[in-house]
C-alpha cells in the first residue's frame, strides 16, 4: 500500500502518469510491471540518475504496464522497462527507439525475446538481476576459504547450465556436487544427496526448487547438516541463508539511469544483456555466529569489488 | 467426509509438497519476501556461548559407539555413571552419583518434554528409553546444575534427547541386531510427507537376557510417531506421540524378600508444540504434553516363617501421570541481547495402594516462571543471568538463580565462571510413602511410612570452565572444575522401622572433569574423558551411614578411538575405567571398580541401491565386571547389526 503511494507520488512528481499525449518532449518512458517497493525504488534511482545528468523530470514518463497503450506507443528516445511483464508488453509493441529491460532475470529476458521474435541487440538490451557466476564463486572463495565442495540443486530444465558451472567452479578450485529435481517431485532426495557431499549450498534461482513453500525444509535441512547457503536475495539471508549476493533495485535503477543517459547522448545500448556492476552482500549474523563464522558484509563487498578490479 | 479430508491433509496425502511444476522464473523470485525459517529459537547457541558445560553426542557418535540405549551411551560423558541393569525399571544413568537405585537428581528431556518418571520418585531410567537410538539426532548433556532453565529435576544436570526431524527420515529404514546373551533388536521407521508436513512412524524392540546372575531378561517394545506440520509461513506445529512397554525380570530365586518375578512397565505420551515466528528476532512457543505410566510388580511372600500357612502379595504396582503446559517467548535485540522467558504449569498424579495405602491419586502441582538473559557487553564477553521461580504444592516456593560469565580470551579460547542454586522438591513417595502388609485384615508390618517432614534439597554449584579449540593441532579441550554443595540431602532412613525419608546431611562434591578430542591423523579421532571427584561431609555423619557413599567414583576415565579405514570401514575401540563405586542397587559399603572395553567394526554396503551397514560389536572384551548389584555380572557379548538407511 505504502509502495503504491510512493509510486503515485513519484508519478505525480514526474508530472506524468497521465495521458502520454500531453508530453510531446518525452525523452525516456519507464514502464513498470508493478508499483510495489522494489519497482518504485528502481524507478526513483533511475530518474535521479537522469536528473543528475541534466535531464529534466518533465522529460520522463512513468507508466504501469497495465497503462501501456495497445495502439501507438508514446514517442520517446528510450524505453526502459522494470520487470518481465513490462518487458514483454513493450517488446511486442512497435517501438521507434531502443528498449532497455531492467529488473528481470536473464531467463525472463530471453523468453521475452523469444516470444516477441526479437534478438538481443543495441535496440533491445537488458540489465539482469542474476549475478555472474564468477562473482558468486569468488565470493565463496573470499568469505568461506575452507569450502571445497559446492552443492547445486537444478530445476527440471536447468541441467544444461551444469557443464559451464562445473568448469567455472573448477577454475576457482571448487568441486561441484549437483542433483536435479524433477518436476512435481519432492526436493528432499536431491537435497539430501547434495548435502552429503557439499560444504556449501549455492542456490541457483528456480521457483521449482526454491520457493516460499520449500524454503523452510531446505534451510532447516541444510542447517542441520551444517551446510550453509549462499542465496540470491536478501530475503533468503533474512530467512536463514548464511549470506546472499544480489543487486538491489537502487543499484539496478542507477545503472539503468547511466545507460539511459548514454543512449540520450547518442551511444548505443550494449549488444548483449549486462549484469549489474554493483552488488550487495547480506550476511545473516546470527546464522554465522551459530556456525562459528565471522563474516562482515561490508568488508566482503569491498574485497570482492577489488577482485573485480573496481575502484 | 470432512474428517477424511482432514486426515488426508494431516498425513500429507494431499497438498502440494512437491517441486512446483512449470513455474517460470521471474523477478519476483529475487525480490519477494521469504518467511523467516531460522528464527531466534531455532538457532542453537555455540558451545563457547553456553552458560555451562555441554557435551554433545551426535548421530555419528551414537552409531560408532555400538551402544544399544542412551544410558549405556552416557558412559562416554565425563562425570556420568551408568548401569545396564533392569532391576530399577530400566538401565540407569547419573551424573556425580546415583545415590541409590533410582537416579532422580538429573533431568531428562525428549524434544523439550520433561520425561522423568513421577512414579519412580522422579527418576530418569524409563525416560531415557523413550525413543529408539536410531531416531535420535543428538543428545545434549548439560553437565552441571541447570534449574534456572529446566526446573527442579535439573538439580545436577540435564540430558536433552533431540530426535531426528521427520523431514530427514522420509522413506523406510530398518535395523536388525542379534547376538550373544539373547540380544534380539529390531527397528523400522517409515517416513513420508513433503513441504507442508512430514511424518514418521517408528516401531522397535530391543531385548536381551540381562546381566549374568540376575533375573534380568528384558525387552522394550516401542512406537513413536512424529509429525512436523507447516500450516503457514510463520507457524510450525509438531505432534509427537508414543508408548513403550518394558518387560523385565527382577529379583532372586529363593529370596523370599525379593523373589524372582516378571515386571511390566508401560508408558505413553502425547506432545503438542506450536511455534510462531513473530519476526526474525522473536518467536513464541506453546507446548502441551501428557504422560501416563503404569507399573506392575508383585510377588507372593510366604508367611510360613510367621507360622501362617499362607502368603501375601508384595506389590509395587500403580499408575502415574503428568500434564504440562508451557509458554515461552524468545527475543533478541541485535547481536548483544537475547532473552528467553516463560511460564509453565505442571500437574503430577500418582496412584498406588501398595505404596501409599490409598486408592486416591496423590497430586502435586507445579507452577514456574523462568527467564534467562544473555547479554554480550563486548564481543569477547557473554553474561548469562537466569532464574526460575517455582511453586509446588509439595513444598512451597523457591527461586533458583544462575549467573555465568563466558570470556573469550582469544580466538578459540573461552573461560567460563559462574554459580547457580537449585532445589529439588521431595517426590510423592518421599512425602507420602505408606507401605504396609495385611493378612486377612490383620496388619503384619508397616515397612515404610513417610512422615512428610521433608523439605527441598538444595545445591549450590560453582564452576570454572575452559573451552579450547586448536585447529592447527586438530584438537579441542573442554574442562570443568566444580564444587557442588548439597544441602538437606534427602534420603531413606533404613536404620529405623518403619523406614522414613528425611533431609539428613550436607555434603560437597568437588572435582574436575575434562574431555579432549584429537584427530591425530587422517580418519582418526581420539576422545579422552576423565572425571575426578572428591567429596566431603559437612556435618557429623559417618560415611557408612551417608548418602554420599553412594556418590560417584573418585576417578573415572574413558578413552575412545574411532578410525575410518580403507573401503569405508569404521573401527571403534572404547575403553572405560572407573574407580571403586557403590553399586547402585547395593549397600553403602559394597564398592567395586570396573573396566570395560568395547570394539566395533562396521562395513558399508549397498543393498538394492540403498545405503546399508553391517556391524559387529563386541562389548566388554575383558573380564566380567559387576553392574548394579554384587551378584550381577556384565559378561562379554557380541552382536551383529544390519542397518538399511533411507
Amino acid at each position: 500500500m505504502l509502495a503504491r503511494l510512493r509510486f503515485l507520488i513519484l508519478g505525480l512528481w514526474l508530472g506524468c502518469l497521465a495521458s502520454a499525449d500531453l508530453h510531446a518532449a518525452t525523452s525516456v518512458v519507464i514502464v513498470s510491471s508493478e508499483s510495489n517497493a522494489a519497482y518504485t525504488e528502481t524507478a526513483q534511482a533511475l530518474v535521479e540518475e537522469l536528473e543528475r545528468s541534466g535531464i529534466s523530470r518533465s522529460e520522463v514518463l512513468l507508466l504501469r504496464a497495465s497503462e501501456w497503450p495497445l495502439g501507438r506507443a508514446p514517442a520517446a528516445r528510450l524505453y526502459v522497462t522494470l520487470g518481465a511483464e513490462a518487458a514483454g508488453r513493450l517488446a511486442r509493441s512497435e517501438l521507434a527507439a531502443p528498449l532497455l529491460c531492467a529488473l528481470l532475470p536473464r531467463s525472463s529476458f530471453e523468453r521475452v525475446l523469444q516470444q516477441s521474435g526479437r534478438k538481443a541487440s543495441p535496440l533491445v538490451s537488458a540489465i539482469v538481476l542474476d549475478q555472474p557466476m564468477s562473482r558468486q564463486l569468488e565470493l565463496i572463495r573470499i568469505a568461506l576459504p575452507t569450502v571445497r565442495r559446492i552443492g547445486v540443486l537444478w530445476g527440471a530444465q536447468m541441467a544444461a547450465e551444469a557443464p559451464a558451472l562445473k568448469a567455472q567452479a573448477l577454475s576457482h578450485g571448487l568441486q561441484l556436487t549437483e542433483a536435479a529435481v524433477a518436476e512435481e517431485e519432492p526436493v528432499f532426495p536431491a537435497l539430501r544427496q547434495v548435502l552429503e557431499a557439499s560444504d556449501l549450498l549455492l542456490a541457483i534461482p528456480n521457483p521449482q526448487v526454491y520457493n516460499s513453500a520449500s524454503i523452510q525444509n531446505i534451510l532447516l535441512t541444510s542447517f542441520r547438516a551444517r551446510v550453509p547457503m549462499l542465496a540470491f536475495s536478501a530475503a533468503y539471508a533474512r530467512a536463514g541463508a548464511l549470506l546472499s549476493l544480489q543487486a538491489t533495485p537502487s543499484q539496478i535503477g542507477l545503472q539503468a539511469g547511466a545507460m539511459a543517459r548514454a543512449v540520450l547522448h547518442g551511444k548505443a545500448l550494449p549488444e548483449a544483456p549486462v549484469y549489474s556492476n554493483d552488488f550487495e552482500i547480506t550476511v545473516n549474523d546470527h546464522v554465522a555466529r551459530s556456525l562459528g563464522l565471522k563474516l562482515d558484509a561490508q568488508s566482503l563487498h569491498k574485497r570482492l569489488r577489488q577482485r573485480e578490479g573496481e575502484p | 467426509m470432512n474428517r477424511w479430508i482432514w486426515l488426508g491433509v494431516m498425513l500429507g496425502w494431499s497438498g502440494a509438497a512437491c517441486a512446483q511444476a512449470s513455474a517460470t522464473l521471474s523477478e519476483k523470485d529475487f525480490l519477494d519476501d521469504m518467511p523467516v525459517v531460522l528464527s531466534v529459537s531455532r538457532l542453537p547457541q555455540r558451545l563457547d556461548d553456553t552458560p555451562g558445560a555441554v557435551t554433545i553426542i551426535d548421530r555419528d557418535m551414537i552409531r560408532l559407539s555400538g551402544a544399544r540405549d542412551v544410558a549405556d551411551l552416557l558412559r562416554l560423558v565425563p562425570g556420568f555413571q551408568s548401569s545396564t541393569s533392569f532391576e530399577a525399571v530400566a538401565p540407569q544413568a547419573s551424573y556425580h552419583g546415583a545415590f541409590g537405585g533410582y537416579s532422580n537428581r538429573i533431568q531428562v528431556l525428549v524434544d523439550g518434554r520433561s520425561a522423568y518418571s513421577p512414579y519412580f520418585i522422579g527418576s530418569v531410567e524409563a525416560g531415557l528409553q523413550t525413543v529408539a537410538m536410531q531416531d535420535i539426532e543428538r543428545i545434549e548433556v548439560l553437565r552441571g546444575s541447570n534449574s534456572a532453565a529446566y526446573g527442579a529435576r535439573a538439580f545436577l544436570g540435564v540430558i536433552n534427547i533431540v530426535t531426528r526431524d521427520s523431514a530427514d527420515t522420509r522413506g523406510t529404514q530398518i535395523s536388525l541386531s542379534g547376538g550373544e546373551n539373547g540380544i534380539r533388536d529390531a527397528w523400522a521407521s517409515l517416513g513420508w510427507g513433503a513441504d507442508n508436513g512430514t511424518f514418521r512412524l517408528g516401531l522397535d524392540r530391543r531385548g536381551d537376557d540381562g546381566l549374568a546372575g540376575s533375573n534380568g531378561r528384558n525387552s522394550i517394545e516401542r512406537f513413536n510417531v512424529r509429525a512436523d506440520l507447516r500450516p503457514g509461513s510463520s507457524d510450525e506445529i509438531e505432534v509427537r506421540a508414543g508408548g513403550l512397554v518394558i518387560n523385565a525380570g527382577k529379583g532372586f530365586a529363593g529370596n523370599a524378600d525379593d523373589l524372582s518375578r516378571d515386571t511390566r512397565y508401560g508408558s505413553a505420551y502425547l506432545q503438542l508444540d506450536w511455534r510462531r515466528t513473530l519476526d526474525p528476532d522473536q518467536d513464541l512457543a506453546l507446548s502441551y504434553s501428557h504422560m501416563h505410566e503404569s507399573y506392575r510388580d508383585a510377588f507372593p511372600y510366604s508367611l510360613l516363617a510367621m507360622g501362617i500357612n499362607d502368603s501375601i502379595a508384595v506389590d509395587a504396582s500403580g499408575v502415574a501421570g503428568s500434564d504440562t503446559l508451557t509458554l515461552q517467548h524468545t527475543w533478541r535485540q541485535g547481536s548483544s541481547l537475547r532473552m528467553v522467558w516463560g511460564a509453565e504449569l505442571r500437574r503430577e498424579r500418582v496412584t498406588s495402594r501398595p505404596a501409599y495405602n490409598t486408592d486416591a491419586a496423590l497430586v502435586t502441582d507445579f507452577s514456574r516462571l523462568f527467564g534467562n538473559l544473555e547479554w554480550r557487553p563486548a564481543e569477547q564477553l557473554i553474561l548469562n543471568v537466569g532464574a526460575m521461580a517455582e511453586n509446588t504444592s509439595a513444598s512451597g516456593s523457591t527461586m533458583a538463580p544462575r549467573l555465568m560469565l563466558n570470556w573469550r580470551v582469544a580466538e578459540g579460547q573461552t573461560l567460563r565462571a559462574g554459580a547457580s542454586r537449585a532445589y529439588r522438591p521431595p517426590s510423592t513417595y518421599e512425602q507420602f510413602a505408606d507401605v504396609r502388609y495385611l493378612w486377612n485384615g490383620h496388619l503384619l508390618e508397616v515397612s515404610t511410612l513417610a512422615s512428610g517432614k521433608v523439605q527441598d534439597e538444595s545445591v549450590m554449584a560453582r564452576e570454572l570452565g575452559y573451552l579450547g579449540v586448536f585447529p592447527s593441532l586438530r584438537m579441542n579441550l573442554d574442562v570443568r572444575v566444580f564444587r557442588e554443595d548439597v544441602g538437606g540431602f534427602l534420603r531413606q532412613l533404613n536404620a529405623i522401622r518403619p523406614k522414613d525419608y528425611a533431609n539428613v546431611e550436607n555434603f560437597s562434591l568437588r572435582g574436575l572433569e575434562y574431555q579432549l578430542k584429537w584427530q591425530p591423523w587422517q580418519g582418526a579421532q581420539l576422545v579422552l574423558g576423565q572425571a575426578f571427584i572428591n567429596s566431603s561431609l559437612g556435618n557429623d555423619i559417618s560415611l557408612a551411614d551417608s548418602g554420599l557413599a553412594l556418590a560417584a567414583p573418585k576417578q573415572a576415565s574413558t578413552l575412545s578411538y574411532f578410525q575410518k579405514l580403507p573401503g569405508g570401514l569404521d573401527l571403534s575401540l572404547i575403553h572405560q575405567n572407573s574407580g571403586t563405586q557403590t553399586l547402585q542397587g547395593a549397600g553403602r559399603l559394597d564398592q567395586w571398580a570396573m573396566s570395560r572395553t568395547d570394539l566395533r567394526l562396521a562395513a558399508p554396503l549397498r543393498l538394492g541401491g540403498r545405503r546399508a551397514e553391517v556391524a559387529l560389536v563386541l562389548q566388554n572384551l575383558g573380564a566380567p565386571y559387576l553392574d548394579f548389584d554384587p551378584a550381577f555380572e556384565f559378561q562379554r557379548r557380541a552382536y551383529l547389526t544390519l542397518r538399511v538407511d533411507n
